[in-house]
């Protein structure tokens, strides 16, 4: 291992240097190559755009996950943090050329199957509406399979202590069996249905009894009451007489109104003779005026008239 | 170490174990000087830069080629296995990422230390092999054999540590190719997909990992069979055993760095 080049080498392949400077360079380009690969596969040479889709587990999320629609990847994670408010915020980096599948109505969800990987998804219902904007935040809608199975679990053992409850002997489901079975029993026995309902046969008889009693009653009062010098019959001569009664008011009260007639047309005439009894008085004023100035007018002209000097003593 | 303690007695466990450490700190050492020798520019005058030539040419240009067939065969058939059990189990979709991770990740860049040790132990030096199999004989043809083990050492280590690269990233991009005809066909249209895949598997850590990890797996094959041999002759100890000096050590330090790097990734 140690030497394998003697101090003068016979057998030194030709263009020895020439060789292991292609070489060299062959593998640098090789390398550098592969980085640059690999750095492209990791969109470093991208422009990008955040999302931070915000949720309260962040349970399958991984850096560098992929985010996708219509199940194209669109989108990397590329950190998951705790915020202060105690969510979870999950960074995505949307290359700019795929910015457009996603709008301000998008819907992001976070979805863990029982076999495999979280799968992180958009979904864009309205591809018209305006573009997610940069560093936009979102929630993110979970659904955990995995998580459903310990509830499904213990939903379905309660499901089954209730039906074993239901089923076992003397439980209510078996006793009301029971009793179907006697109700049924008892519509089949000699007075069913009534029976059933009543509670018993003695009791079905005791009704039918009181029903055949009501039926005679009922045939007596109908003999009574409709029947030859029932009630019926008087009622309908009180009614007779009462409408000849009621024919002798009507003729009374059209008298009444004909002498309510007349006594209207008095207090007419007495409302025009009050009207003229009104401008007599007028008249009787205006002669008593022209008397009284006619008696004064006397008075100044007469000699008899009084001396209304006044003497001072 | 630990069973050959128990053959000795108790008195000499303290001498064994100083010259146990005294060795390890030797490999450690000589690493040190290789690397800051191979990085200063004198070091790089015209016979070295031939020697090291001729190391390449050895380690490399002569073995690459067969190399390459050979892992592009080997992992042609494992691909095919993975592709085709994920795709029973409907699986298909992670099939591409594990064989990323295992082949080019993990498998061919331990076979490409193993493949370059083989070689390296194959081209394992007649001289000084026997110069130590005969055991304590001062004299000139021991000193000049120690002398041309220390003017090689740097060209030696940087053409065994280049040779685990290039076979390892050759080899790996010859696996990515076979990976992609082998689960798209000719089709370029799952270029795309392809990319992203081997972009989530690689990433900084993980690529980090790898370039240090394969850098480390050189270093490794370059560096320990040549500080055994300096160690034994410095010594002048015999060598007993019928295999390569340092070939256990070199073993497990690539089993120790390759169970690190899964360790640091997975755990």
């Amino acid at each position: 291992m140690a030497d394998t080049v003697p101090d003068n080498l016979p057998n030194e392949p030709k263009h020895v240097e020439a060789k292991a400077v292609i070489l060299l360079i062959v593998i640098g380009a090789l390398i550098v190559a592969f980085f640059l690969y690999v750095m492209y596969a990791r969109g470093v040479f991208e422009k990008t755009q955040q999302l931070v889709l915000v949720t309260d587990n962040s349970e399958g999320v991984i850096p560098g996950m992929d985010m996708s629609f219509a199940g194209f990847p669109i989108g990397r994670v590329r950190q998951v943090d705790l915020g202060q408010d105690g969510k979870v915020n999950i960074l995505v980096d949307i290359p700019k050329k795929d910015a457009k599948w996603l709008r301000t109505t998008s819907v992001f969800t976070l979805e863990s199957s029982v076999v495999g990987q979280t799968r992180l998804r958009a979904y864009s219902g309205i591809l018209t509406d305006p573009p997610l904007p940069d560093k936009a935040q979102r929630p993110v809608l979970r659904g955990d399979a995995a998580a459903e199975i310990p509830r499904l679990l213990s939903t379905a053992r309660t499901l089954l202590e209730n039906l074993q409850n239901m089923t076992q002997e003397g439980s209510a489901i078996a006793n009301t069996l029971d009793n179907v079975q006697t109700f049924s029993g008892r519509l089949t026995g000699k007075y069913g249905v009534l029976g059933t309902a009543l509670g018993g046969d003695e009791e079905a008889q005791k009704l039918l009894q009181t029903l055949q009693r009501v039926d005679a009653i009922l045939a007596k009062t109908d003999q009574r009451v409709f029947g030859k010098n029932g009630v019926m019959d008087d009622t309908q001569a009180a009614v007779r007489q009462l409408n000849g009664v009621l024919t002798d008011a009507r003729q009374t009260l059209q008298k009444v109104d004909a002498v309510l007639v007349e006594a209207q047309a008095v207090g007419a005439n007495a409302k025009v003779a009050t009207q003229d009894l009104g401008r007599l008085r007028g008249e009787v004023d205006a002669s008593l005026r022209k008397v009284n100035r006619l008696v004064d007018e006397i008075n100044r002209k007469w000699p008899f008239k009084r001396d209304e000097e006044i003497k001072l003593p | 170490m630990i069973t050959s303690l128990i053959y000795l007695k108790p008195r000499d466990w303290g001498v064994r174990l100083g010259r146990w450490l005294a060795s390890w700190w030797g490999m450690l050492h000589l690493g040190a000087i290789a690397l800051v020798m191979a990085m200063s520019p004198s070091t790089w005058h015209r016979a070295n830069r031939l020697a090291t030539s001729n190391y390449i040419y050895a380690s490399t240009w002569a073995v690459l080629p067969w190399f390459t067939l050979l892992t592009a065969l080997v992992s042609l058939v494992i691909i095919r296995i993975v592709l085709v059990t994920a795709q029973s189990y409907g699986l298909s979709g992670f099939a591409l990422e594990m064989m990323v991770r295992v082949l080019v990740l993990e498998l061919l860049p331990l076979s490409a230390a193993l493949f370059a040790a083989l070689r390296a132990s194959m081209a394992f030096d007649a001289g000084a092999m026997g110069l130590a199999a005969r055991g304590v004989e001062p004299g000139d043809a021991q000193e000049a054999t120690l002398r041309r083990v220390r003017r090689d050492l740097v060209p030696q280590v940087i053409a065994n540590a280049f040779s685990v690269l290039s076979l390892a990233m050759v080899s790996s991009v010859i696996v990515l190719v076979l990976a992609y005809l082998n689960v798209y066909g000719l089709s370029p249209w799952g270029l795309s997909d392809y990319t992203r895949t081997v972009g989530r598997v690689f990433d900084p850590t993980v690529t980090l990992g790898f370039i240090f990890k394969t850098v480390l797996f050189g270093l490794a094959v370059a560096v320990i069979p040549s500080a055994a041999i300096l160690d034994m002759l410095r010594h002048r100890r015999r060598h007993r055993s019928n295999v390569q000096p340092g070939a256990l050590r070199l073993l497990f330090v690539l089993l120790l760095i390759e169970a690190s790097s899964l360790a640091v990734k997975y755990i």
